[in-house]
């Protein structure tokens, strides 16, 4: 089983991009469960989205305790409780300008692939929405769902904007695949 | 990936709990709805207002001031022989309190999903049960499912059980883990649900043909038998739920059961549970007999009327019964606790029996807490208070 938490701030798109992402893998034929944390969110405040994909039909009903992957909207939000799903396997994708170097200064022991999301939704004309492009980021990181799936997806359910989404995803896909060609530390 | 199994004749789709009520309320054909929204109920009725938009769902959908309200609206129009379908949470829930009396003392085989959420004070949204189970007395069905699939199929199931008991009955499903989560559902198609569950033609109704006054003031002995006739009524619930399931089953390819049992076969020791908290324990029992411990779960599906009989079985034989209650009674503990204390009294080498307050107010249980809990259960003299635990 995969399992991968999401965590963004309230209007950034996290809840989405997990709906997104299980879509992908259901497309795959995967079984999939995602849910995300509602009612008290806020714009702005951290929100959290889980997804679990196998093979099999998910029969958990709990929050994820260690994470296989997790995508972070927002490089101040890479702490304390978030950081407790994380362990030396757990690939972490950030939205941050910062270098790998940096990171890998700051939080040593962690695998973070920090993606400069803004500036590639920026390029795309998508203004400060990133979910295209880390997702993008994200499927190359874990290694699934296949691009292609990803972006079938994104075609199917953007509602507007569509090749734009589409051309950030490819853009955030090909970023991660040059900082893990830098090599990540494991 | 292995592809997921297509049904024959329905598709499967991405859908959260919420959704699947609603397709399950869809398919049941009602037609009059009166819902209030309350987070995290709300997309119940979204959904279900997005159906009529697209011209998919008929149903007269009326959106009173308050639960109070819709319990009110809801109850004549069931007597009037319409079918009728509603959903709430919590709050809402507790807001109904006065109405869900009378309507099982009307008769009223009304049909209400509960998206089971902490009650106030203070204000949260988590998964907590305690809502619906403080209505255990007033007269309703219970049923408790533990996914999206389930909540679609037993809305549809409930129609057929509580026209034929003419009893109202109420599916729960668990805020975040059922209601917000996202999973595939297969939906069965609109005529193999007409074939399972036929149109509402009740032998009695209120007729402006034939005018009559129902609910009218009554008697010591008329209000005795009344409560006599609700008594039995709730007596076949155990063996029509069995019998709609079966049949279920039959169309579908799959079905839920009352008391379910999960690898209970020479089971030392079972977990009892509820709602969401089952899937997490099916995964706790898996690994635990894996590492070599005989443990099983039971799942209650069925809480009112409660299936004493189905229980006692389920339960004979074991050493250990290990209670998870996600909801709390102040001065009683955990009530499915204490239901099961009562239940399995007096039968011969009752087990020993250990009430956990785990998951209350939605704190998280991983399957090695549940796993951990059936470990110290095993090792500890039970106790008849419940107990603290996370």
């Amino acid at each position: 089983m995969l399992e991968i938490v999401i965590q963004g701030r309230g209007g950034q798109g996290a809840q989405t991009a997990g709906n997104l992402l299980a879509a992908a893998f259901f497309g795959e034929g995967a079984h999939v469960q995602s849910f995300a944390s509602y009612g008290g969110a806020r714009r702005g405040t951290p929100v959290s989205s889980f997804i679990r994909a196998d093979v099999a039909p998910v029969r958990l009903r709990c929050d994820i305790e260690r994470a296989d992957a997790i995508l972070c909207f927002d490089a101040t939000l890479l702490e304390g409780r978030l950081l407790a799903a994380a362990d030396e396997r757990t690939v972490i994708v950030v939205n941050s300008g910062r270098g790998v170097a940096d990171f890998a200064r700051t939080l040593p022991g962690y695998r973070v692939v920090p993606i400069d999301a803004i500036g590639i939704s920026l390029r795309c004309g998508l203004g400060r929405i990133v979910n295209s492009a880390l997702l993008g980021a994200l499927a190359r990181a874990v290694g699934s769902p296949a691009l292609g799936s990803l972006e079938r997806t994104i075609a199917e359910r953007s509602p507007k904007l569509t090749q734009e989404n589409l051309a950030a995803c490819e853009e955030g896909f090909r970023a991660a695949d040059a900082v893990l060609g830098e090599g990540v530390a494991a | 990936m292995d592809a997921i199994a297509k049904s024959a004749r329905g598709a499967t789709q991405l859908l959260t709990g919420n959704e699947a009520v609603a397709w399950g309320a869809r398919l049941a054909r009602p037609q009059v709805c009166p819902v209030y929204p309350i987070t995290p109920q709300t997309p119940v009725l979204e959904t279900l207002t997005a159906f009529q938009a697209e011209g998919t769902f008929d149903a007269e959908i009326i959106t009173p001031e308050s639960e109070h309200s819709v319990m009110s609206a809801c109850i004549p129009a069931s007597l009037a022989g319409t079918r009728v379908f509603t959903a709430t949470a919590s709050q809402g829930l507790l807001l109904m309190h006065e109405l869900l009396h009378y309507a099982s003392g009307a008769r009223a085989p009304i049909v209400m999903a509960n998206v089971n959420r902490t009650v106030a004070s203070p204000w949260a949204f988590w998964p907590d049960q305690t809502d619906s189970l403080a209505q255990r007395d007033t007269g309703w069905v219970q049923l408790y499912v533990e996914s999206a699939q389930e909540a679609l199929d037993s809305v549809i199931q409930a129609f057929r059980v509580a026209e034929q008991a003419l009893l109202p009955v109420m599916v729960s499903l668990d805020a975040f883990y059922v209601s917000h989560a996202m999973e595939p559902v297969d939906v069965p198609a609109q005529a193999d649900v007409d074939a399972f569950l036929p149109p509402f033609a009740p032998e009695r109704r209120l007729d402006t043909a034939q005018p009559s006054s129902w609910g009218n003031v009554v008697s010591q002995d008329m209000y005795y038998r009344h409560r006599q006739a609700i008594e039995e009524a709730m007596a076949r619930v155990p063996a029509l739920l069995a019998q709609a399931d079966g049949d279920w089953q039959r169309r579908f390819g799959r079905g839920w059961g009352v008391v379910e049992r999960y690898r209970c076969d020479g089971a030392q020791a079972v977990v009892v549970t509820m709602g969401s908290m089952c899937g997490t324990a099916r995964v706790a029992v898996d690994d635990m007999r894996e590492a070599g411990l005989p443990v099983g779960l039971v799942k209650v599906r069925l809480f009112r009327p409660l299936p004493v009989a189905a229980l006692r079985a389920a339960c004979a034989g074991v050493r250990d019964v290990v209670v998870l209650d996600r909801n709390h009674s102040p001065g009683a503990g955990g009530v499915l606790h204490q239901e099961l204390r009562a239940a399995l009294y007096g039968t011969t080498n009752a087990p020993r029996i250990h009430g956990l307050l785990a998951g209350v107010g939605g704190v998280n249980v991983p399957p090695r807490k549940i796993a951990e809990f059936v470990r110290e259960a095993r090792d500890s003299e039970p106790r008849p208070e419940s107990v603290w635990v996370r």
